[in-house]
C-alpha cells in the first residue's frame, strides 16, 4: 500500500518536472523582425556603471530616448565594478553584446586594442566632440583613433558628517593635512570610532596621495612600463594612508566598494570618508536624517596653499563593435553628449563634464565645487592597454602593496612583491 | 523483503553495491543494497537481447559525450592556444603550443598551488573521515532520542547550500560583530577580539576547513552509521568474547567488514573537496594575497579573471591530471572489485 | 555488562555538544534574520531574538526581480534533476542487471565522468554555449546540470536496482509481462524512494551550481546562488537582510531534505534495518 503510493508520488514528481521543463525554453524570445526604419521592438541595451547614472538623468534621458524613436526600448543595466573585465570582455566576444558601455578611463585602451569597441573618429563631430576639452578626451583616444566618448570625470574628496565635526568643536574644513589629523583626533576622542572611514584597498585613493608625493604607480623604463611602487614617495604616501586607515575600523583588505562605504557612512556614526558625490547622495537617499549633515572637501594638502593631489577617475562610453543597432547607439550616445543631458549630469551627479562650457554646471553642487577644484591638481594611469591587467583581481596594488603595508609589512618588502607582479602584468598582452 | 537482507551476511565481497549505496544520499541505502542478485549469468542472458543494455546505456554515452567530452576535449585544445582578450573578443586562434604549460610548470605560484592544494585535500578529508566515523559509532551508541536530536542536526547542517553557508560562516566570523569573536573574547582570549579571521592565510584556511568539515560530517557520519546498523549484534558479541577492546573491534572486525563504505566514502570526499570551488571562492576570493588559492580557484582567477583563458585552460587540464593520479588508487581498487562481480 | 554511569551519559553530553556545533550556524543564520538592527550589531550578541522583525525577509523578497531567480533556479533544478534520473535509471539498469561488452568501460566512464572538474572548464563550456547562440538562457545550464548530476545518480541507481531481488522480475516476466512492463510495475514501485534518496544530491548540486551561471547568464536567466554571492553589492553590510536571504535559498533543500530522507526511510527499508 505504502508502496504505491510513493511510486505515485514519484511519479508524480517526473510528470510535474518534465511538464516544467517544457514551459522553460523560451526564456530568451527576441523579435527582432523590425525592419531597420521601423524601431517597434527594437532594444537598445546599455550598460552603465554603479554609481554613474542618477535618477533624474536616467528618467529624463529614458523619456527623450524613447520620444526619438517611438517603440523603441531603452534598457539601463547598472554593473559592479567588481569584476567588471572578466564581464565586458566576454560580453563582447558574442553575438549580441550590449550596445552601448560605459568603461573607465583607466580601463578603455584596454578594450581599443581588444577590437571590441567600434571605431567613433568618422562620427566624432556628430557626436559634439569638436568641444571637448582634449586633456579628457585622452583615454578615448587609441592609436590615433576615437574609439570612445569622454562622459564624465570625477575626483574623490573628503565626506563629511557635519554634526559629528561640529560636535567636536570644529567649525572650519581643515586646511592642512596637520590640521586634518588634529581634527581628527578631537572627534576620536569624543568616542566616534570611525572619524575617518578609509578600507584598505581603495587605490584610487592611494594613487592621489601617491601623486601628491611626487611619484606614479609605474614609470617608463626604456619602451615599457614597470611597476614604482619600491619608492621612498610610495612609502611616503602608504604611510600617510594607514595612518587615516588608523582613524576608524575600516577593513584593511576590502575595498571601498565592499561593504559600500556609503552605506556604512549613511549609519551616521562616521566622521568622515574619502569618495565621490553618488556615495554621497546614495547616503542620503539611504538615511534620510543625513540631508543637511553632508559637508565636503578637496583632501588637504601639507601646506594651505593648494589641496593635495588627486586621481581623476573617469568614464567614457562606447558603442561595441558587435553591436545590432549601431544606429540607434550612436544616436543614444549623441543624446547623452548632448549640452542638454551632459549638463544635467554634471548637475545632478555633481561629476566634471567633458566640456569647458558645462562646468558652471558645477555651481551648487557642494561635491561638484571641492571636486573640480581637486581635480585641478590630478593625474591618472598610463594610457596603455596593458594597463588593464594590472587592475584585473587580485589587484597587486592593493593586495600585495597596499594591504601588505597595512597589514605590517615593510613598504619595500611589500612593494618588490607588487612590483614584480606588475611587471609581469604589463609585459602581458 | 525484509528477511532477504537481514539475512545476507555483511562479507566484503558481497558489499559490492555498497560502493554505490552508501553515496545515496540516504544513510540507510547501506542498508538496503548488501547482494546483487546471485543467480546470474544463466538466465540473464537469455532474457536479454543482445543489443538492449547498449540501447539503455546511449542516451548517458551520448549525453557524457556531448555535455562533458565535447567541452574537455575543447579545453585541451584552448590550453594549447594564446587566448587573451583580444583573440576571444576577435575569435581568432592563435596557437601557442606547449607555451602555456611550460609557464605553469616552470612558475613557483603552479607548484605552491599544487602543494598547497594536496595538503588541503588530505588535511581535510583526514578531518572529515576520523570524525565521520567516530560520529557515526556515536550514533549507534546512543539511545533513541538523543540519535534522533543529533541526526536532525546533522541533516541541518548537510542540507545547507554552499552559498548559503559561505554567508553564514563569514557573518559568524565577521570581524565586528561576528558571534566567535565575541565567544573568544568572553573565554578569556581578549587579543581575538576585532580579529579578521580572512586577514590571513592560516587562518582563511581555519575557517574554510571548518566549513568544509561541518558540511561534509553528516555524510560521512550518518552512512557509518547505517552501515553499522547491518552488522549484527552477534558479531560484536563474538569480538568481545574473544577478548578484543574496542579498537581491536574496530580495526579488525568493523573495517574489513565495511571497507568497501569506507573506499567509496573517501573516493568522494577526495573528489569533492579537491574540487571546492565555491566555498574557497565565495568566502575570500582565494585571498588574502591568493594565498588560499587552491587549483580550482588559481584557474579560475588566471583564466576567467585575468582573461588569460589558454593559460587557464592549461591549469585546468593540470588540475585534472593531478586529480587522477590522486584517484588512480581508487580506481584500480573499485575495477578490480567489477571483476570479482 | 551493565555500564557504569559514567560510560552512559558522556556519550549523550558529546553528541548534545555535537548538535550544538552542527546546529548553531544554522540556527544564528535564521535568528539574525528576524533581529532587528540594532540587536545583529550589538556588541553582546542576541541570542534570542525576542524582538523579531519581518524587516529583512521582507527587504529580502522586494529585491529586484528577486521572485524571477526564484522561478529560474527551481526550474532549472527540478528539469536537471528529472532529465539525470530519466537517462540514468536506463543506464544503471544495464549496469545492475546485464552483461555485455564494455561494461566495464562504461563504468570507468562513469566513475571519471564523476571527476570531472567543472569548475575549471567554465570557459571552454562558455565558448561552446556561445558559439551555439545560447546564451542568457536557462536550456544549457539545464543540460549541463543534468550531467553534473548525472555520474553520481547512475552510479548510486546502480546499487538500488541491484538490490531489488531479480526474482521478483521474473515472477513477472513468466506471468507474460514484457520485460519494459516488468520494469514498469514491479522494479520501478520498488525503486521510487531509491530515486527519491538520488534526486536528493542532484536537486542539491544544481540548487547550488554557480561558477557556470556566473559566466554564462550574465544578462538574464540568473538564478539564486549567482544573486546571494554578491550579498554584499546587493545589502551592502547590511547582515539581516544577507541572513534572510539565506534562509529563504536554505529552506526549499532542507524541505526536499526532510521530505525525501523520510520517504526513502520509510519506504525502502521499513523493517531491514533495525533501529
Amino acid at each position: 500500500m505504502k508502496r504505491k503510493l510513493i511510486a505515485a508520488i514519484g511519479a508524480a514528481a517526473v510528470l510535474t518536472g518534465v511538464a516544467a521543463c517544457g514551459g522553460s525554453s523560451d526564456s530568451k524570445n527576441k523579435s527582432d523582425s523590425a525592419g531597420p526604419a521601423d524601431f517597434k521592438g527594437k532594444t537598445l541595451n546599455v550598460w552603465l556603471m554603479s554609481g554613474s547614472n542618477p535618477p533624474g538623468w536616467t528618467k529624463d534621458i529614458t523619456a527623450a530616448f524613447q520620444q526619438k524613436y517611438p517603440g523603441a526600448k531603452l534598457k539601463i543595466t547598472v554593473q559592479q565594478w567588481d569584476g567588471i573585465q572578466q564581464k565586458l570582455t566576454t560580453a563582447l566576444s558574442e553575438s549580441t553584446p550590449p550596445d552601448v558601455i560605459e568603461v573607465g578611463n583607466t580601463q578603455t585602451p584596454y578594450y581599443a586594442a581588444t577590437g571590441g569597441l567600434k571605431d567613433l573618429t568618422s562620427v566624432k563631430s556628430a557626436i559634439g566632440g569638436d568641444d571637448w576639452v582634449p586633456a579628457l578626451n585622452g583615454s578615448a583616444v587609441y592609436n590615433g583613433k576615437q574609439f570612445a566618448a569622454p562622459w564624465y570625470f570625477a575626483s574623490r574628496v573628503v565626506v563629511y558628517n557635519k554634526k559629528i565635526w561640529s560636535a567636536a568643536g570644529i567649525t572650519t574644513p581643515p586646511k592642512t593635512q596637520d590640521e586634518l589629523f588634529s581634527d581628527l583626533d578631537k572627534i576620536k576622542s569624543k568616542g566616534t570610532k570611525d572619524a575617518f572611514y578609509l578600507p584598505g584597498q581603495d587605490w584610487y585613493g592611494f594613487d592621489g596621495f601617491l601623486l601628491d608625493a611626487g611619484a606614479d604607480l609605474v614609470k617608463k623604463q626604456g619602451d615599457k612600463y614597470v611597476g614604482n611602487l619600491d619608492t621612498p614617495q610610495a612609502a611616503q604616501a602608504i604611510d600617510l594612508y594607514k595612518r587615516l586607515n588608523s582613524y576608524g575600523t575600516a577593513p584593511k583588505d576590502k575595498d571601498e566598494a565592499t561593504p559600500q562605504q556609503s552605506d556604512v557612512f549613511a549609519k551616521g556614526d562616521v566622521g568622515a570618508f574619502l569618495g565621490l558625490g553618488w556615495e554621497a547622495s546614495g547616503a542620503i537617499t539611504k538615511n534620510p536624517a543625513l540631508k543637511d549633515q553632508v559637508g565636503f572637501f578637496p583632501f588637504p594638502g601639507k601646506t594651505a596653499a593648494k589641496p593635495a593631489a588627486v586621481f581623476v577617475g573617469g568614464s567614457n562610453l562606447a558603442i561595441t563593435q558587435g553591436s545590432k543597432n549601431p544606429e540607434l547607439a550612436q544616436d543614444f550616445l549623441t543624446l547623452a553628449m548632448s549640452d542638454q543631458f551632459e549638463g544635467e549630469l554634471a548637475k545632478e551627479g555633481g561629476v566634471v563634464p567633458n566640456k569647458a562650457s558645462l562646468d558652471s554646471q558645477l555651481a551648487g553642487n557642494e561635491f561638484g565645487t571641492a571636486s573640480s577644484a581637486a581635480a585641478a591638481n590630478g593625474g591618472t594611469t598610463p594610457l596603455i592597454p596593458a594597463w588593464g591587467n594590472v587592475e584585473n583581481a587580485p589587484n597587486p596594488i592593493t593586495t600585495l602593496f597596499m594591504t601588505g603595508v597595512l597589514q605590517g609589512q615593510s613598504p619595500s618588502d611589500a612593494a618588490k612583491k607588487a612590483d614584480a607582479e606588475i611587471d609581469k602584468r604589463l609585459s602581458q598582452q | 523483503m525484509a528477511a532477504q537482507y537481514r539475512g545476507t551476511p555483511t562479507r566484503a565481497p558481497d558489499q559490492q553495491s555498497a560502493v554505490a549505496a552508501p553515496t545515496a544520499g540516504a544513510p540507510v541505502a547501506v542498508g538496503t543494497a548488501p547482494a546483487p542478485g546471485r543467480p546470474r549469468a544463466s538466465r540473464g542472458s537469455a532474457l536479454a537481447g543482445r543489443t538492449t543494455p547498449y540501447l539503455l546505456i546511449l542516451p548517458a554515452l551520448v549525453a557524457t559525450a556531448v555535455l562533458l567530452g565535447y567541452p574537455l576535449v575543447r579545453n585541451v585544445i584552448i590550453s594549447f592556444q594564446t587566448l587573451n582578450a583580444f583573440q576571444l573578443i576577435q575569435h581568432t586562434t592563435q596557437w601557442t603550443g606547449f607555451g602555456n604549460y611550460k609557464e605553469q610548470l616552470t612558475s613557483a605560484e603552479f607548484w605552491h598551488t599544487t602543494e598547497r592544494s594536496i595538503f588541503f585535500t588530505l588535511a581535510n578529508v583526514a578531518l572529515i573521515m576520523v570524525g565521520g566515523t567516530l560520529i557515526g559509532l556515536l550514533l549507534n551508541r546512543l539511545g533513541k532520542r538523543m540519535r534522533l536530536t543529533l541526526s536532525i542536526g546533522l541533516v541541518l547542517a548537510w542540507a545547507m547550500p554552499y552559498v548559503a553557508a559561505t554567508t553564514v560562516y563569514q557573518w559568524l566570523f565577521d570581524t565586528r560583530y561576528g558571534v566567535v569573536n565575541w565567544g573568544l573574547d568572553k573565554l578569556g582570549w581578549h587579543s581575538m577580539a576585532g580579529y579578521n579571521w580572512l586577514g590571513s592565510q592560516f587562518s582563511t584556511f581555519a575557517v574554510i576547513t571548518l566549513m568544509i568539515v561541518w558540511q561534509s560530517l553528516p555524510f560521512v557520519a550518518l552512512n557509518f552509521y547505517a552501515g553499522l546498523t547491518t552488522v549484527s549484534a552477534e558479531i560484536f558479541e563474538a569480538a568481545r568474547m574473544d577478548g578484543a577492546g574496542a579498537w581491536r573491534t574496530f580495526s579488525s572486525v568493523l573495517f574489513p567488514m565495511l571497507r568497501p563504505f569506507f573506499l567509496s566514502t573517501t573516493f568522494l570526499e577526495i573528489i569533492w573537496v579537491f574540487k571546492a570551488f565555491t566555498q574557497v571562492y565565495a568566502l575570500n576570493a582565494g585571498g588574502p594575497a591568493g594565498l588560499t588559492e587552491t587549483l580550482p580557484v588559481y584557474a579560475f582567477v588566471e583564466g576567467v579573471g585575468n582573461q588569460h583563458y589558454g593559460t587557464g585552460a592549461a591549469i585546468s587540464v593540470l588540475t585534472i591530471l593531478i586529480l587522477l593520479a590522486l584517484m588512480s588508487y581508487y580506481f584500480r581498487i573499485i575495477l578490480k572489485q567489477e571483476d570479482e562481480l | 555488562m551493565r555500564r557504569s554511569l559514567f560510560g552512559r551519559t558522556w556519550p549523550n553530553v558529546v553528541a548534545l555538544v555535537l548538535f550544538v556545533f552542527f546546529v548553531f550556524p544554522v540556527y544564528w543564520m535564521v535568528t539574525t534574520a528576524f533581529k532587528p538592527d540594532l540587536d545583529i550589531i550589538s556588541t553582546t550578541p542576541v541570542f534570542i531574538p525576542f524582538h523579531g522583525t519581518m524587516g529583512h525577509f521582507d527587504k529580502a523578497v522586494h529585491a529586484a526581480g528577486f521572485w524571477t531567480l526564484v522561478r529560474n533556479s527551481f526550474t532549472v533544478t527540478i528539469c536537471s534533476v528529472v532529465l539525470s534520473l530519466l537517462v540514468a535509471m536506463a543506464a544503471a539498469f544495464a549496469v545492475a542487471r546485464m552483461r555485455f561488452r564494455g561494461r566495464k568501460a562504461f563504468i570507468l566512464i562513469v566513475m571519471m565522468a564523476q571527476m570531472a572538474p567543472w569548475e575549471v572548464m567554465t570557459i571552454s563550456v562558455y565558448m561552446i554555449v556561445r558559439d551555439q547562440d545560447m546564451l542568457n538562457s536557462l536550456v544549457p545550464l539545464t543540460l549541463f546540470y543534468m550531467m553534473m548530476v548525472l555520474p553520481f545518480t547512475i552510479w548510486t541507481l546502480r546499487g538500488f536496482i541491484a538490490a531489488v531481488p531479480k526474482e521478483l522480475e521474473e515472477s513477472a516476466l513468466i506471468d507474460g509481462c514484457t520485460r519494459l512492463q516488468a520494469f514498469w510495475r514491479i522494479v520501478l514501485p520498488l525503486l521510487a524512494p531509491g530515486l527519491m534518496a538520488t534526486s536528493l544530491f542532484g536537486f542539491i548540486t544544481a540548487w547550488n551550481e554557480f561558477p557556470l551561471v556566473l559566466i554564462l547568464n550574465k544578462e538574464s536567466a540568473q538564478t539564486l546562488p549567482l544573486w546571494l554571492t554578491q550579498f554584499q553589492t546587493n545589502f551592502g553590510d547590511d547582515w539581516g537582510a544577507t541572513m534572510a536571504a539565506s534562509s529563504l535559498f536554505t529552506v526549499p533543500v532542507v524541505v526536499v531534505f526532510l521530505f525525501l530522507q523520510r520517504r526513502a526511510v520509510g519506504g525502502l527499508t521499513a523493517g531491514a534495518v533495525k533501529g
